[in-house]
């Protein structure tokens, strides 16, 4: 549950700073996407992804040892 | 399986995108937020990012009643073990709490296996977004279901070969298909439900019986040895799982580092669908006090359940040491689990599945 919040908020984050991205008019949808919504506009630009997107943090607990 | 970038989850292709029935409905259908709105932080607030719970029934009625029931939704397997040991998980019960650290991530939703990777395994999209209709072996099952079966399948364990069907280029989804989504009616464990696929099932193997008496081991044993007795090799055994709670807060748990070994015993599930007497067993990671950073005795009843299970190793191969001839197998006390293999503390739970006698030499 914790891990959907968290992702919950990165798309958040992502698509917060992304549009903001949008209305400067530097992001721009790949060819042959109709633009539907700014959701799309930035989900489908890889640079912006890249540029926003920030690491989840690691829920992985560095005590576990073994094979789950 | 190397772990996507923060960017790749969430990047759909453009390509094929909106050709999607899904994907052509407009994403708020589904993520909700507000699409009209001119500010996006408002717009996206209340995003759900995995919103398979309250929508994919609208279309898939049949199915994902069906899914009630499956496994990856209810984890009855988890529950009826420990409810077998004595568990109590009534809510708020310490168990119960155990239960929802350490277990409950294992749920899986539609979107974990059609449209995403699991949450288990850090998510992110298969393929941009797209609806596979057949879900991933690397990206969705063997996420989950690495460390044994897939490493089995796989060939991924040293020294052993991966399974004949493997070799063949088939995938988890050549023998599992839509009985992943559950009978429509609760089942005990995965043993248990009435939908399994079986080495027999029509188009496999179905001849077997009517060729037998040309395969002399087929003619003395299909049916009170299961396939595996013969046909499968080497495979993993966990013990000692304890689960707690770190400094930092977060769920984790050690076990012994595994172990590989092969062993025949007794059939603990004997049933119409398994009738055989003799079949092989994994011991599982558990342990008496596995739960015992939640509280003392946990498990009072831990011997009324075996901890060396009914298994079905899935590093299946024609040749195995022990059908090379009828004496490779009888005789040959290693491949059996007696009283010997048992770890103090565990006797009694395997005293059903341990072997009285090991089958004479010199047929
Ligand atoms: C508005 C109705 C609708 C909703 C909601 C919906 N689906 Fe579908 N789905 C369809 C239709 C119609 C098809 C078959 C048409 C097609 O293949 O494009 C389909 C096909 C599929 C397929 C098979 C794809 C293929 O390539 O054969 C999968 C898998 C699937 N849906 C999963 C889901 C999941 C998971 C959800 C929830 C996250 C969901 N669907 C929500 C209507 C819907
Ligand atoms: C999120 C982790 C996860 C993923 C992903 C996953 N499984 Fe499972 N699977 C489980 C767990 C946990 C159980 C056992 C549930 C129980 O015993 O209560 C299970 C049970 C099963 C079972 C036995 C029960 C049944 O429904 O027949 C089969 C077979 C199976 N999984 C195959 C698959 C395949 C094939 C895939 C890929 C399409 C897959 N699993 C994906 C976690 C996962
Ligand atoms: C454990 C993984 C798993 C989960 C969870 C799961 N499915 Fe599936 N689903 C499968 C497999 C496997 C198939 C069969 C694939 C094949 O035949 O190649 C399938 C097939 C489908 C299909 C295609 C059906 C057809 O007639 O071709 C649809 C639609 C679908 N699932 C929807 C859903 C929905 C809706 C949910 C949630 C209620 C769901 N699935 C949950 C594994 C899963
Ligand atoms: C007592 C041991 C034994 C058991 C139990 C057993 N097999 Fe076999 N099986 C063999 C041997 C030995 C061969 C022949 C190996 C060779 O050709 O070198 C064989 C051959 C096969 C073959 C290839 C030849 C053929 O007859 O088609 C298949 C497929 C097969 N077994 C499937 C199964 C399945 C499925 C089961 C369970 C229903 C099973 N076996 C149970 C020992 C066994
Ligand atoms: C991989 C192990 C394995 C192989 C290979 C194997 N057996 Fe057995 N056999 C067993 C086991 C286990 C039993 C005990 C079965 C029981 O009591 O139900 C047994 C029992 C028997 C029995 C006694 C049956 C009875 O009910 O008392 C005969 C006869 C026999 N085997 C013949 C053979 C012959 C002949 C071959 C070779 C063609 C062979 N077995 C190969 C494991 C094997």
């Amino acid at each position: 549950m914790k891990r959907l919040f968290l992702l919950a908020i990165g798309f958040l984050f992502l698509i917060t700073f992304a549009a903001s991205g949008c209305i400067d008019d530097v992001v721009s949808p790949s060819p042959g996407v109709e633009v539907i919504s700014a959701c799309v506009t930035c989900h489908t630009d890889k640079e912006v992804l890249q540029e926003l997107a920030v690491e989840e943090e690691e829920e992985e607990s560095e005590a576990t040892t073994g094979e789950g | 399986m190397p772990p996507l970038e923060a960017w790749e989850k969430v990047y759909i292709d453009g390509e094929d995108f909106l050709e999607d029935t899904h994907n052509k409905m407009g994403c708020v259908v589904c993520h909700s937020g507000d699409n009209t709105a001119e500010d996006m932080e408002s717009a996206h607030i209340g995003l759900i990012a995995d919103p398979s719970e309250d929508n994919c029934n609208t279309c898939h009625r049949e199915i994902f009643e069906k899914n009630e029931t499956s496994l990856h939704t209810t984890l009855s397997g988890f529950i009826s073990a420990l409810e077998a040991r004595g568990g109590n998980l009534e809510e708020g019960s310490p168990l119960a709490t155990a239960f929802e650290n350490h277990c409950q991530q294992c749920h899986l939703s539609c979107g974990q296996c059609h449209v995403s990777r699991p949450d288990e395994a850090g998510g992110g999209f298969l393929s941009g977004h797209e609806f596979k209709s057949t879900p991933n072996m690397k990206n969705n099952c063997v996420a989950c279901h690495g460390s044994r079966v897939g490493d089995e399948f796989l060939g991924e364990n040293e020294g052993v070969p991966k399974d004949v069907h493997r070799k063949k280029g088939m995938q988890c989804s050549s023998c599992h298909g839509q009985e992943l989504h559950g009978s429509g009616e609760l089942a005990e464990s995965r043993y248990h439900t009435t939908t399994a696929v079986s080495c027999t099932d029509a188009g496999c193997h179905d001849d077997l019986y009517d060729t037998a008496d040309s395969n002399p081991q087929h003619e003395q044993h299909l049916e009170d040895l299961a396939c595996q007795v013969c046909h499968a090799v080497d495979y993993k055994h966990c013990y000692s799982c304890h689960v707690s709670i770190d400094e930092q807060g977060i769920p984790c748990r050690t076990s012994e580092p595994s172990v590989m070994d092969f062993k025949i015993g007794l059939n603990p599930l004997k049933s119409a669908e398994r009738p055989y007497d003799y079949v092989v067993l994994r011991h599982v990671p558990t342990c008496p006090d596995e739960c015992v950073y939640y509280g003392e005795n946990l498990l009072p009843d831990f011997d009324a359940q075996p901890t060396w299970k009914y298994a079905t190793p899935h590093n299946i191969q024609l040749n195995t040491p022990q059908n090379a001839s009828c004496d490779s197998c009888h005789g040959n006390a290693e491949l059996f689990l007696t009283e010997e293999d048992l770890r103090p503390g565990e006797v009694e739970a395997n005293q059903g599945v341990i072997v009285p006698e090991i089958p004479n030499p010199s047929y």
